[in-house]
This record gives C-alpha cells, structure tokens and sequence, in this order.
C-alpha cells in the first residue's frame, strides 16, 4: 500500500513537471514569426462561441503576421478582479471590460487609448454608431472601442396582450400598472397565477432609470466632466427617490413579485409565462426566443419611462476594447489591426446575428447578415430604434466604484422589498454608502 | 406467534428503506433534476416539466466536441491537480503530524498553535498576494502554480494529530526499543492504522481541490491548464442562458467527483474494519 502510494504520488509529480514544463514553450516568442497578442474576454457560452470563430478568422487572415490568443477569464467582475489584481504587469493585449469598469480603467493607466490610433490611422471615428461611442468618449477622448453594447428593453408575453385586448405598448410606469391590472391572472384560492408585470433587482435599470429622467448620478457632470465625481446627485435631484417610490409602489400593491437581485429570476418567470412583462438587455432576445419556443409570441418595447414627461434617453451597458498600454509598438499595432478587423461591418452583423448585441458599426446595417437577421428577429427594429432615438447627452455615468454602487443600490432595493426600510431611506442610504466608498476611493487614488 | 432472526433482521432491512429511500430522493432530486435539464429540448426547460418529453443529448456532445469548451482537457486538469494535491497532503500532514504527537522537542505545543493559527486567516486573504508571487517566479499558468501553495494544509495536519495521539504511546517506545526508526515507525505502523482518517482527509481534500473557482481562474490563463470549474462557467452567459448545456457540464462535472468518493468510501469502511481487528 505504502510502496504503491509512493509510486503514484512520484508518477503524478513528474506528470505534472512535463506538463508545467510544456508551458514554457507556449511562452510568446522573440521578434521572429508572427506578432503574439492576447485578448481576455468575459464571454460564455455562445456568445464565448462567437468570439472564438471571430478570432479564429482573423488568425486566418493573418497567418504569418499577427497570432491572437484569445482567453475566457470568468464573468466581467471577475475578469476585472484579474486584471486589477495584475494590471501593472500588463498580463494581456486587450481586454474586455464591462461598461461600469470605464473610469476605473481610465484612472489606472494602464491603458492606451483607442483614440491615439484612429488618430495615427486616420480612421474615420464616424464608423461608430454616435449613442454608443459617446458611452466610452470622455473629453473628447474615444477611450476604449465599444464591443458589445446593449440597452434594456421592455419584453411583454405579446399572447397575454391579445387575450387581455391591450393594444398599446406600455411606455412609462402608469401604463404599466394599468396594463398589468388586465394581464393579471388569478387562481381560483385568491392566489395570483400570473403576475401581469415583474422585474429583477438590478442595479443597471436604475442607472438607466436615471438617464430616463434626464438626470445625472454623480456629480461632476455625471463623472464625465474635468475633475472625477465626488459624490452622487441621484439623491438631490430627486431622480432616486421617483425610481424608489416606483419599486415600492410595484412591490406593496402587489402588481409585481420581488424576484430577487440580478436578473435571471424574472428571465425564468417570464420564459415560463409566470409574469406578462419584464425588463431584459436587448442582448438578451434571442435566448428568451429560443427558451420559450411557441408556447406565446414576445413582444418588445421600449425600456419604460418613470415618470410620464421623461424626456431622456437610454445609455448603452455591456462592454468594450481596451488596449493596454505595452510600450510594444509591434505588438500595439497588432492589436489596433485585430480592433478593425473585430468591429469590421461584415464581423459586426455577424457577431449581432449571433449573440443580440448592436453592431456597433453603422455600416453594419448594409450588410446582408444584417439585413436577414432583422427579417428573423424583427423584435430587435424597436431595439435599434430606441438607441437611435437616444442622445449623446444621456449617455450614463462614469464612476470609478461603479460596481460597488450597483451593489449599494441593489442591497437597498432588496431592503425596501422587505419592507425594513421606506422609499426615503432607501435613497438616503443609498446615497451615504455610495458617497463614503467614493470618499475613500478618491481619497487613495487621486 | 415468534419472529426468528432472520425474520426480525429482514423487517430491520425494510425499515432502513422505508426510511431511507424518501431520504435517498430529497438528496437526489437538485441532481436528477439537473440531468433531466440536460437533456430536455430548450422550450420545456422553463416550462414546469420534471420529465423531459423527448431525450436528447446534444448538450453533451456540444460540450465534449467543441474545441472552444475542451473538456476532456479540462477533465484530465482537474483530475492530475486534485488528485496530486491530495497525494501531496496524505504524506506532509501525516509527517508533520507524527512529529507533533511522537515526538518531543523544544517549543513543539507553540509551533502547533502556529500551524492552527493558519487556519484562522481566510484563503481570500492571501489569494491575491500569492498570485503575486506566482507571477513574480513565472509559475503563472502551469500545474505548479495549481498544485504547490495547496500541498500541505494545517487541517490535515490537525485532523491527522489527533488521530495520532489516540495511539499508545507504549507502541512508539516499543518500536524504538527494537531499533525501528522515526520514518519506519509511521510508515509500517502509524499509517496503517490511521487508514480511516488518511481517506477522510483525501477525499476532503480531492474534493475541495476538485471544487476549486477562484484560485485556477486567477494563475491559468490557456484552455491547457483550466479546471473543470471554470469550464462551466464557460457554459455560461449573462445575456446568453443556456441552462441545457450548462446543465450538462455540471453532470460532467459531478460524475467523477462522485465516483471518488464512492471510491473513497469503500477506503474508508477497509481503514475502519482493519483498525478495529487490529486494535
């Protein structure tokens, strides 16, 4: 037993040299061959599919030039933990990174920004659909290329609209109590069947919420303006306390069950037909499609607004390209090519057709993928139009603990839905948790 | 009328099921619902359905055939980590456990105390300075950087010491009279009879190793040294759902683990049964 254990416990230690010892071959190679670059994404599932043959192709174009190493690093918060946690050291090429990371990105510098290379390349910045680029524009600065960009939508069970005779699509929250008054569905015992509205708790609608409104989170020009924001506006400008007093009106009135923080509960509720109405990512259309199959027709409308006069618009969240700064000229402009390539019209359609997200090439638009993707999904028209009719100037806060926020906010939601705490304090503590991390983190940083 | 033995043991075993079979299925059923999900046409998943109407495997095709997830690769990973990490444990706890219950030398009880006291800072603690030092010795992205922080841990050695010091102490001295050494002593003797909790420790620590997210995401980069873990993640996306296939490499991922620890197990009843005839 003894002898056998020893054997074993040897075998598996040498294994594991040959095995450690293999990698230093796969280390990037001196300036002979191909230019070796890495790209860390947050994509999985089809869409980590998707970026595959994306990479693949230009791998192919490429050969002999430029060899792209693309590696899935875990969920966005993940993949930013990483690179925070190694940054300096310049671990990867370019780098995915969720909306809400931008100002922590900015601040690092450790990045390159896409701007220095259009302007070297002379590239015509106009290719970039304007609502989506003015996301990642600070200053007059295009920071990081925009990739995978969506907005939130309305989604309705268009089945239950029909049986319950609602024709018109609800665009703000009086018209979606009242038509979630006609798709309520009641059992027999007293007890509800169907919800007629239900959302989750998720941080990104009240950011969204806010630009709705027309106003800002943070101070400082929503954290877009010279100096960094130092503490949130969502409190003063009264925008927070109309999007709380929503929540607490949807959850005490019964016209909406708490379906928990993030979003996939209220996915699974309305997939199964347990709510006629809930708010997603336009990225999110055709897996809803695809989980419903033909039990009821989707239909989409705009992400609605709070109040009725809302004049603002919606921002876009998902993700972009960052170039971090190598100081390798060679393989800087490697990356800059594999940027091209990856926000080419003809990529762009393909990687919308595929995954939902905008192409966020105009351009894109003429393509034939395009165009034969709308004709299947003419769900995403109204998602192409609501960006459209959008405005720069609504374009969302930066904000350097972005992440932590969404938590804040998401935390005091959930404590307004048990009912510890009212719209008021929500707000208020919202703000003061908010405001205190912001304090430190400027503190530190600046 | 009379119940003989057998008759009396017979309905002693139908209890145990009556008993045990309800319990079998609560513990059972997140599973079997997951393998049902894994192959169920995506339209029923959401749709109130235990039994998927038609049996399709595509999932799992989709998740052992497509380059992009490699799961076979993923699968041998996490099977040479754990398994040499938990090698690796069996053997240092059980030395540096020997040491702290046969033998005495100066300041043994505070070196002890050192050792637990380890066990109170939390691994999330160090995750990021010893990813540091990782990348500082070039160790990122290789086994080494899986296996080496995890091949010793203060709960083995205290699991092991414990296990330890319920032995006589006479059996050491007597081994010691006939010439026997240190290193002999605990391989022919101590480890033989320490069979039950040596197998309890390896399968906490396969499994715990097996389980693993954070610490493979952070030191690999290439598909060549991911873990299973993060190859279901792989199979996940917040925009994108697919439960099926999500589901599928959760199976996948579950069935070896499983099969350890039925392995295991049967380690464990050896170690028990051999311990008691022997003492």
């Amino acid at each position: 037993m003894k002898k056998t254990l020893a054997l074993i416990l040897v075998g598996l230690l040498a294994v594991s040299f040959v095995f450690a010892a293999g990698s230093g071959e796969a280390a990037p190679a001196k300036a002979a061959g191909p230019v070796k670059i890495t790209f860390w994404h947050s994509m999985g599932g089809v869409n980590g599919e998707a970026i595959a043959a994306m990479v693949n192709e230009f791998n192919t174009i490429n050969e002999g030039k430029i060899e792209v190493t693309y590696e899935y690093q875990g969920t966005y918060d993940e993949g930013f933990a990483k690179l925070q946690a190694s940054g300096g050291n310049y671990p990867c090429d370019i780098m995915q990174v969720y909306d809400i990371g931008t100002r922590y990105m900015i601040d690092s510098g450790w990045v390159l920004p896409m701007q220095t290379y259009i302007e070297k390349d002379k590239w015509d910045i106009n290719q970039i659909e304007p609502n989506i680029a003015a996301y990642y524009t600070v200053d007059g600065t295009l920071y990081s290329m925009p990739f995978n960009s969506s907005t939130p939508l309305l989604y309705y069970n268009k089945t239950a609209f029909e049986e319950a005779g609602i024709t018109k699509v609800p665009t703000n929250f009086d018209e979606i109590y009242e038509a979630a008054a006609k798709l309520r569905v009641m059992n027999a015992d007293g007890s509800v069947k169907r919800y007629g509205f239900g959302m989750g708790n998720y941080g990104w609608f009240f950011e969204q919420w806010m630009g709705k409104q027309g106003l800002h989170y943070v101070n400082n020009n929503n954290g877009r303006g010279e100096q960094y924001a130092t503490a949130v506006a969502f409190d003063s400008n009264g925008g927070g306390l109309a999007i709380a007093k929503v929540w607490d009106k949807v959850l005490k009135e019964g016209i909406a069950p708490y379906l928990n923080i993030g979003n996939n509960d209220a996915k699974a509720a309305f997939i199964s037909g347990n709510i006629a109405m809930t708010l997603e990512s336009t990225a999110a259309l055709k897996s809803l499609l695809l989980n419903i199959g033909d039990r009821f027709e989707v239909g989409v409308g705009y992400f609605p607004n709070i109040n009725k006069d809302d004049k603002g618009g919606v921002s876009v969240g998902g993700g972009s390209l960052w170039m971090l700064n190598t100081k390798d000229t060679r393989r800087e402009d490697a990356t800059w090519e594999f940027v091209k390539f990856m926000i080419s019209p003809e990529q762009q359609a393909k990687w919308n057709a595929q995954t939902g997200y905008f192409p966020i090439t105009v351009a894109a638009a003429e393509t034939e993928t395009f165009k034969k993707n709308i004709a299947e999904y003419p769900q995403f028209q109204v998602a192409i139009d609501q960006l459209h009719d959008t405005a720069p100037q609504y374009a969302g806060a930066l904000l350097s603990i972005f992440p932590e926020a969404r938590n804040v906010v998401e935390s005091y939601i959930a404590r307004l839905a048990n009912r510890t705490i009212d719209a008021k304090g929500a707000v208020d503590g919202m703000a003061r948790d908010i405001n205190k991390a912001l304090a430190e983190y400027n503190l530190v940083n600046y | 009328m009379r119940i003989t033995t057998v008759q009396r043991r017979k309905l002693q075993n139908a209890g145990r099921f009556v008993l045990n079979i309800p319990l079998m299925l609560v513990i059972l059923i997140p599973l079997l619902y997951t393998f049902s999900i894994s192959v169920m046409p995506p339209d029923e998943i959401y749709n109130n359905h235990l039994i998927p109407t038609s049996v399709k495997f595509t999932n799992y095709v989709q998740a052992f055939t497509n380059p992009y997830y490699n799961f076979p690769r993923m699968i041998l990973n996490s099977f040479v980590v754990s398994t040499t990490v938990m090698l690796g444990q069996m053997v240092t706890c059980s030395l540096a456990a020997f040491a702290f219950s046969f033998l005495e030398f100066k300041g043994k009880n505070l070196l002890f105390l050192a050792v637990l006291a380890t066990m109170m800072v939390p691994g999330e603690v160090t995750i990021i300075a010893n990813y540091l030092t990782m990348m500082r010795w070039g160790w990122l992205d290789s086994y080494r950087a899986l296996i080496f922080p995890f091949l010793t841990s203060a709960m083995g050695v205290f699991l092991l010491r414990q296990y330890y010091l319920t032995f006589a102490k006479e059996l050491y001295e007597a081994a010691k009279l006939d010439g026997c050494s240190n290193l002999r002593f605990l391989g022919s003797i101590v480890v033989p009879l320490s069979r039950p909790a040596l197998g309890a420790l390896g399968a906490y620590v396969f499994l715990n190793t097996w389980n693993q997210y954070m610490w493979p995401l952070l030191v690999t980069n290439s598909r060549n040294y991911r873990t299973v873990q993060i190859g279901i993640s792989m199979l996940y996306d917040i925009d994108a759902v697919s439960l099926g296939l999500m589901m599928a490499g959760v199976v996948i991922v579950i069935v070896p683990s499983l099969s350890i620890f039925v392995f295991m197990n049967k380690q464990l009843i050896n170690g028990l049964m051999s311990g008691a005839v022997k003492g």
